[in-house]
C-alpha cells in the first residue's frame, strides 16, 4: 500500500502539489485524472524519487520512502516518451534493471535471459529481443518500456500518460492489455492520465487531482454518478455545473449530468421539474451521440447529450430560447468551495 | 470560352515526377560544384604535386624534376627523422588522452548537469574565450607561467614545497604537452558537450528507476551515448596536433622536433623534395588515424 500524507511541492511561486493525501491500495489499478499542469507528473516524480517533496510523507506499507535515493526505492516508472536506451537492443533494454541494479543484481546470464524472455512474452513481444529500439513501432516501444519496468518486479508501477503517444486504435488495445497484465502480476498500477474515459475504463479506483489536491478518490461508477465537489464533476466531462439561482433551487453551485436534462419550448415544462431558460447555440454530431450547446442567462455554457437510439430533444433552432428541465433528484448540490 | 480537351498531347512530355527528379539533380550538382572545384584545385592537385615533388632530385640549393627515390631513402634511414615520427605520435597520443581527461568532465558538467540552454551556451562560449587572442600569444603566455622564475615555480617555492626551481617545466616536452592540451582541449569539449546535451534526461531517470547507481549509469548509458562526441573531438584534436609545429617551436626550446617542425625547417632551407617526403608521411599518418577513429565508432549510425 502506497500512502501519501500531506505532500506538498512548489516550484518558485507556483504550487504544484498542496497537501496531497492519497492512498493506492494493494493489488489495485488506480487511475489519477487531472488536467494538464495539475501536478500529476510531479506527483509521480515525487513517488519515484526523481524529486523530493517540500513537506509531507510518502510511505510504502508504512515504511517511509521519501528521502531515499530513487534507485533504491524499488518503484517502477513507465515514461510517457518511453525513455528507452537508444544504444541497446530490445532485450538489453529489458535486462538492464536485472543486470545493473544496485541491490540484488543478477549475475547468472541464463536467468537474465529467461526472465527477459518471460517479460517480453508477457507484453506480447516474443522474438523481438534482438531488434534495435529504433527499428520497432511506437506501440512496441511502449511494450518494451513496460516489460523493462515489470521484469524488476517493483512494489508499485507508475505510468505517466502511458497511452498518450499512441494512436487511438492502439490505445484501446493497450488499455485492455495493461489491465490484463496487471491482474496477472497482482502488483498495483498508478496510471496518470488527462482523459476521463481512459481513467474510468482502466481504474479499479479513480482519483481526481486538481489545484494540487486530490478532490475525490472512488470507484469509477461512484465517482461518475456522485462527484463530491464541483472540481471532480468538472473533470468527468459529463456534468453541467451552474449557479443554483438559475433554476430557483437555492444558492451555491449545482451540477446536472449532460444526459439528464430535457428540452422543450418555453412555457411547456412538465409538472414537478426544475427548469431554466437558455439559448440554443449549436449542435455537435459525434456518431452514436449528439451534443447540444446552450447558453444560460448568466453566460454559463450548458451541454446536453442525446443518444441516437433514444432521441429526447425536439427540433432546435440556433439562437432561439428554450426551457431546459430536469428531475429534482438529478441535481447534485455542492457545499463549500467551488 | 476555352474548350477542354482530354486528348494527350502529341509530344511526349516528361511526367511531373521526372521533372522534379531532374530539378533535384541539378540543384544537388549546383550545391556541390563550388566545393568540388575548390577541393580539386587546392587539395587534390597540390597533394598530387607534393607526392610528385617528393621524388624529385634534391641538390644543396636547387631541386630538379629528375625522378629519384633518394629523398625517401634518406628520410626512412635517418634516425633523426624516424625519431621525429615517433615524437609526433607520442605527443599526439599524450595530448589526445590529456584533452579527453581534462575535457570530458567539463563537457559532462556543461552538457548534462547544466540543463539551462542559455547557461550551456554561455559556458561553451567561455571555453572559447582564450581564442579571442592570437595563437602565438596563447602559446607564449605559458612562458611566464612555466619558466624557472615563472608563476608556478614562485608559488611552489613560497609555499616551501620546493627549494630549487623546477627546470623541466619550460623548454621541454612537458611544456609542449601542457600548451597543446590547453589550446586543443576546447575542440574536445565542444563535440562531447553536444552529444551529452542530446541525451534525454528521462533516459537517465529511467536507468535510475531501474536501480542503477550513478557510476553504473555513467558506464552503461552516458559514456556509450557520448562516444561519437569523443570520436569527433579526437579527430579534431588529432588532425591539429599531428600537423602542429608552432607550439613545439616556441615552448620546447627547439628540443622537440615534430614532423611539422621538420617540414618548416626543410622548406626554410629550400629543400623542397625533402619537405615533400615529410609532408606525404604526415598525410599518411593523419589519414590512418582518422580511418582508425571512424572504424571504432560508426558515426553515421550514432549521430
Amino acid at each position: 500500500m502506497l500512502t501519501l500524507t500531506r505532500v506538498s511541492r512548489r516550484y518558485g511561486d507556483t504550487v504544484a502539489l498542496d497537501g496531497v493525501n492519497f492512498t493506492v491500495p494493494e493489488n489495485t489499478y488506480m487511475s489519477l485524472l487531472g488536467a494538464s499542469g495539475a501536478g500529476k507528473t510531479t506527483l509521480l516524480r515525487l513517488i519515484a524519487g526523481f524529486e523530493e517533496p517540500d513537506r509531507g510523507e510518502i510511505a510504502i506499507n508504512g515504511e517511509r520512502i521519501d528521502g531515499q535515493p530513487s534507485h533504491l526505492r524499488d518503484i517502477g516508472f513507465v515514461f510517457q516518451n518511453f525513455a528507452l536506451f537508444p544504444h541497446l537492443s530490445v532485450s538489453e533494454n529489458v535486462a538492464f534493471g536485472l543486470r545493473h541494479r544496485t541491490h540484488d543484481a543478477l549475475k547468472n546470464e541464463t536467468e537474465i535471459k529467461d526472465r527477459t524472455e518471460a517479460a517480453l512474452e508477457l507484453v506480447g513481444l516474443t522474438g523481438f529481443g534482438h531488434r534495435a529500439v529504433s527499428a520497432i513501432s511506437g506501440g512496441q516501444r511502449q511494450r518494451v518500456a513496460l516489460a523493462r519496468t515489470l521484469v524488476c518486479e517493483p512494489r508499485i508501477v507508475l505510468l505517466d500518460e502511458p497511452l498518450g503517444a499512441l494512436d487511438a486504435n492502439l490505445r484501446a488495445r493497450m488499455c485492455d492489455e495493461l489491465k490484463a497484465i496487471r491482474e496477472r502480476l497482482g502488483v498495483s498500477f498508478l496510471h496518470v492520465t488527462g482523459s476521463e474515459t481512459e481513467a474510468l475504463t482502466m481504474g479499479d479506483k479513480v482519483a481526481v487531482l486538481a489545484d494540487g489536491k486530490i478532490m475525490q478518490s472512488d470507484t469509477p461508477d461512484l465517482l461518475f454518478n456522485q462527484p463530491m465537489n464541483a472540481e471532480a464533476a468538472r473533470h468527468l466531462n459529463a456534468w453541467n455545473i451552474f449557479d443554483a439561482g438559475l433554476c430557483g433551487a437555492g444558492q451555491g453551485q449545482i451540477a446536472v449530468r449532460f444526459d439528464q436534462i430535457d428540452v422543450c419550448a418555453e412555457g411547456q415544462v412538465p409538472e414537478g421539474r426544475l427548469t431554466l431558460g437558455a439559448k440554443y447555440l449549436t449542435g455537435e454530431f459525434n456518431g452514436p451521440t449528439a451534443l447540444s450547446f446552450f447558453r444560460a442567462d448568466d453566460g454559463t455554457l450548458l451541454q446536453i447529450i442525446d443518444h441516437l437510439s433514444q432521441p429526447r430533444l425536439p427540433q432546435l433552432d440556433e439562437g432561439a430560447r428554450y426551457a431546459l428541465h430536469f428531475a429534482p433528484d438529478a441535481l447534485r448540490q455542492f457545499h463549500g468551495a467551488a | 470560352m476555352s474548350t477542354l480537351t482530354t486528348e494527350t498531347p502529341d509530344t511526349p512530355a516528361l511526367s511531373p515526377a521526372q521533372l522534379r527528379e531532374r530539378k533535384d539533380r541539378r540543384r544537388a550538382l549546383g550545391l556541390l560544384t563550388p566545393g568540388l572545384v575548390w577541393m580539386a584545385l587546392f587539395m587534390v592537385l597540390p597533394m598530387a604535386m607534393v607526392i610528385y615533388v617528393s621524388f624529385w632530385t634534391q641538390t644543396t640549393f636547387s631541386v630538379n624534376s629528375t625522378l629519384t627515390t633518394a629523398s625517401w631513402e634518406r628520410f626512412l634511414s635517418s634516425a633523426t627523422y624516424l625519431g621525429a615520427i615517433w615524437t609526433t605520435l607520442r605527443i599526439w597520443a599524450i595530448v589526445l588522452v590529456a584533452t579527453i581527461v581534462v575535457g570530458y568532465p567539463v563537457a559532462l558538467f556543461i552538457g548534462l548537469f547544466v540543463r539551462n540552454k542559455t547557461l550551456q551556451t554561455a559556458l561553451l562560449v567561455a571555453c572559447v574565450i582564450p581564442f579571442w587572442t592570437s595563437f602565438l600569444i596563447r602559446v607564449i603566455a605559458w612562458r611566464p607561467m612555466l619558466g624557472t622564475e615563472g608563476a608556478i615555480n614562485m608559488i611552489l617555492m613560497k609555499l616551501g614545497i620546493i627549494h630549487e626551481p623546477l627546470t623541466f617545466l619550460l623548454f621541454s616536452e612537458f611544456s609542449v604537452l601542457v600548451g597543446m592540451t590547453q589550446i586543443y582541449c576546447v575542440f574536445m569539449v565542444g563535440p562531447i558537450t553536444f552529444m551529452l546535451g542530446r541525451i534525454d534526461v528521462s533516459v537517465i531517470e529511467a536507468a535510475r528507476d531501474l536501480g542503477a547507481s550513478f557510476g553504473t549509469i555513467f558506464r552503461r548509458i552516458i559514456l556509450p551515448l557520448s562516444l561519437p562526441g569523443v570520436m569527433v573531438g579526437s579527430i579534431f584534436v588529432s588532425v591539429m596536433v599531428l600537423g602542429e609545429f608552432a607550439t613545439a617551436a616556441s615552448l620546447s626550446g627547439r628540443k622537440t622536433n615534430l614532423l611539422g617542425n621538420i617540414i618548416v625547417s626543410q622548406v626554410g632551407s629550400l629543400k623542397w623534395a625533402f619537405a615533400a617526403v615529410a609532408g606525404v608521411v604526415l598525410t599518411i599518418i593523419i589519414t590512418a588515424v582518422i580511418a582508425l577513429a571512424l572504424r571504432l565508432v560508426d558515426l553515421r549510425k550514432e549521430m
